[in-house]
């Protein structure tokens, strides 16, 4: 079969500060991935990847970011990734780093491994929450997360950005 | 298969930092830390300060991402040697009662590491650790990371390696896959690699358990001693005697 194959690169921005995540644009977070391949890997390594990158999804809530790559040269994305130290966008600095969750070669089955881990992240929520309307939309968000075994993940992240709206 | 493990969080003199260091490493996915004091022998009779107790950094461990176990913290003591007269890197491969070989980045390593001390050091299950968070800071402390890394594989092939982050503040360490594929830039196999994550950090936890044991078989086990107030702390012997 002639195709191009990808690898998907489920990661997660992990910062301090709240505001970072939701500074996230995919053409910024691009520039910066490609920037890093460039300063990490030289001339060859910008060259090689660029040719099948692209930030497929992404979410400013959770900080959830789907990057694609081809399959050659997944390794030199993946290993510029922890070099990544600050997201700068508009003037603004914030230090943060990225955790690679999953790598895939399709994006289904990192939808399916980001809804198992959506779910767990979910549960972790229930039990450091401290009031009771937080408490309330995230048993409702687990509730309907287990009813809807097989849907699509955007019932999932849709209540996992009411959950982190509420608690923010 | 073998937990992820950090061996080495650099403790500061802020508790707070640490805690939130612990909290990310265990967010991430670690399931053990070692939280590292370093002590520098230039000047002699220098006081080793006291470790962190563990119950004052935290009431309740932080569970570990993906498992339901709390994270385990422990300690460690790392000595610097910068006397070649004192101590070399080759005594302390073969004769120093130690556990790991850190391998400082920081310049260039004026010696060669040769094979005989080498080879030595990993029949005794002396493990060679390296650090990261030079690399991730500056451009310089990579190029020596890389190119210190790539000589320390060229002689012992990949085996008892670690790879830690010398972290000093929360935002520093990378989570375990990520650590792993550091590895492979380091110049270690893909198994290799992953093996410095997990399978080697315990091995090198073990042989620290094993020196407080009589051949790594008998082990002795402070029994905790009961109150002072308490009437009925006789020994059981005597309780008996006194009755029967």
């Amino acid at each position: 079969m002639v195709r191009f194959k990808h690898r998907y690169l489920l990661c997660e921005l992990v910062s301090d500060d709240p505001r970072c995540r939701l500074t996230l644009d995919d053409r910024v977070l691009g520039c910066l991935v490609r920037d890093t391949i460039a300063r990490v890997h030289g001339t060859f390594g910008a060259a090689a990847c660029s040719i099948g990158f692209a930030v497929r999804y992404l979410n400013v809530y959770t900080g959830i970011v789907l990057l694609r790559c081809r399959k050659e040269f997944y390794q030199l994305v993946w290993s510029a990734l922890p070099f990544i130290t600050y997201l700068e966008n508009k003037g603004h600095r914030y230090p943060c780093f990225f955790n690679t969750l999953h790598v895939g070669g399709t994006i289904r089955t990192c939808q399916k491994f980001l809804i198992q881990y959506n779910r767990r992240q979910l549960l972790i929520l229930l039990q450091n929450c401290t009031d009771e309307r937080e408490r309330d939309t995230i048993q409702k968000s687990v509730t309907r997360s287990c009813f809807l075994e097989g849907s699509s993940g955007e019932e999932l992240s849709d209540g996992g950005e009411e959950a982190t709206e509420t608690m923010e | 298969m073998a937990v992820f493990a950090d061996l080495d969080l650099r403790a500061g003199s802020d508790l707070k930092v640490l805690r939130g260091m612990v909290e990310t490493a265990a967010h991430l996915g670690y399931s053990v830390v070692a939280i590292n004091h370093v002590v520098d022998f230039k000047e002699k009779k220098q006081e080793i300060e006291k470790p962190v107790v563990v119950s004052e950094l935290f009431t309740t461990l932080p569970i570990v991402q993906g498992k339901s176990r709390p994270i385990k913290i422990l300690t460690r003591l790392t000595i610097i040697v910068t006397d070649p007269s004192h101590c070399n890197v080759l005594v302390a491969c073969t004769h120093l009662d130690v556990d790991l070989v850190c391998i400082t980045v920081t310049e260039k390593l004026p010696f060669y590491f040769k094979r005989p001390p080498v080879n030595v050091a990993i029949d005794r299950g002396l493990g060679f650790e390296l650090v990261y968070s030079p690399a991730i800071k500056d451009s310089t402390m990579r190029r020596y990371t890389i190119s210190n890394a790539l000589n320390l594989m060229q002689i012992c092939k990949g085996k008892n390696v670690i790879i830690s982050s010398a972290a000093e503040r929360p935002l520093e360490i990378r989570g375990p896959y990520d650590v792993a594929n550091l590895g492979l830039l380091f110049g270690l196999s893909e198994v290799d690699a992953k093996a410095a994550v997990s399978t080697n950090c315990r091995a090198a936890l073990l042989h620290g358990e094993t020196r407080k044991t009589a051949f790594g078989i008998v082990s002795t086990v402070k029994k905790p001693r009961p109150s002072e107030g308490d009437d009925d702390s006789l020994p059981a012997c005597k309780k008996a005697k006194c009755e029967g």
